[in-house]
């Protein structure tokens, strides 16, 4: 990410630079972060409510049925190391709301799931395989219904608006299966280097 | 069809019902949760200032034209078509600027053309790659991605492969 965030600003000034139009990055560089306190701003009620749900489920007992539930396959599919497991609740109600397109409900569960699986690794700044592949899966999005494209296709005045989910959905599914299939390769690759 | 707008209220009366069967204070459980989830939107903040600020930065200087101009055979070799080509840019960097994107196609090339379909399959059927990456990075702090992000970048490739390939012209 260093070298990504580096190599964007470098290349950015250097291009304004070249182009004459250093006026022009004065004022994005500073439009970002504006943009960003927007974002948040507006995203302000929908985190606190999702969240607040979120803290009547779990304190009702209704997430650690879900953990329970898709205890299963998410062993067979994150291979935890020990003390890793700590994090199935968080990681169960992360994919469930990512699924749901509820960003506000998975974001909170999908950081606390990374800190506990991180507090039962190594503590050497390394990422093990399970937070890798969790790290991916958000990475890729495994939304159902794409509902804001929807929305914004409805105003648009398309024939169809709903025309796009199967396609969106097999798009989606095909993203996240080569996400899952090129981690297991990458892990194994690394395991056969160790 | 299912109506979306039902899942919401759905929700809400669901947790409502299992918090009394419960017998847990519910409307405690719900400001402890909200607080958390502002908590998690003021962690959020300085990743997101970080990667708006570079893309806002390629955007206004026009690197990412540029950018869209050099990969654009690759793009349509891939089935994107060229008015989309934008979004497919965008989309990792940042999540507003590729739904302006979107908005932009669609009053260029109409909401049923084929570049406007493919915008928003590909938008909804993807994530903000770096923004996610360094977020959850941050909360685990690790230093390195790892594998991670360029399994998801080529899975990403492969998402608009599969998008090219699905939507007829």
């Amino acid at each position: 990410m260093n070298a990504v965030f580096c190599m964007m600003l470098l290349v950015g000034v250097a291009a304004a630079a070249a182009r004459g139009r250093l006026s022009a990055a004065q004022d994005a560089l500073l439009g970002g972060g504006a943009e960003a306190a927007a974002f948040c701003l507006s995203m302000a009620g929908a985190y606190a409510f999702f969240g607040g749900l979120l803290g009547v489920l779990r304190e009702s007992g209704v997430t650690g049925a879900l953990a329970h539930a898709l205890r299963r396959p998410l062993f067979r599919l994150f291979r935890f190391a020990p003390g890793e497991e700590q994090a199935l609740s968080d990681i169960s109600v992360n994919l469930a709301a990512d699924m749901l397109g509820m960003g506000g409900a998975s974001t909170p569960a999908g950081l606390s799931a990374m800190r506990k699986m991180a507090a039962a690794g190594r503590q050497d700044g390394r990422a093990s395989d399970a937070m890798l592949l969790f790290l991916t899966l958000n990475m890729c999005s495994v939304q159902l219904l794409p509902t804001t494209m929807i929305a914004i296709r409805a105003q648009a005045g398309a024939k169809n608006p709903a025309d796009i989910v199967l396609p969106t959905l097999l798009a989606t599914g095909v993203q996240t299966l080569t996400g899952i299939a090129l981690c297991k390769v990458f892990a194994m690759r690394n395991k056969a280097h160790d | 069809m299912i109506d979306s707008s039902c899942l919401l209220p759905a929700l809400v009366v669901f947790s409502l019902l299992f918090g009394l069967h419960a017998r847990i204070d519910v409307y405690r459980a719900f400001v402890c949760g909200a607080k958390e989830g502002l908590l998690t939107l003021l962690e959020m903040a300085p990743y997101l200032c970080a990667i708006l600020t570079a893309t806002s930065l390629l955007r206004g200087t026009g690197v990412l034209d540029a950018m869209e101009d050099a990969l654009s055979p690759l793009l349509g070799a891939l089935g994107v078509p060229s008015g989309a080509a934008g979004v497919v840019l965008l989309r990792p960097l940042s999540g507003s600027a590729a739904l302006a994107a979107v908005r932009d196609v669609i009053a260029q090339y109409g909401a049923d053309s084929r570049a406007a379909r493919f915008a928003c399959v590909i938008s909804g059927a993807s994530e903000t790659i770096f923004f996610t990456g360094s977020l959850y990075l941050g909360a685990a702090g690790a230093r390195s991605a790892g594998y991670a992000l360029p399994a998801a970048l080529l899975a990403y490739a492969a998402g608009v492969a599969a998008a090219g390939f699905l939507i007829p012209a």
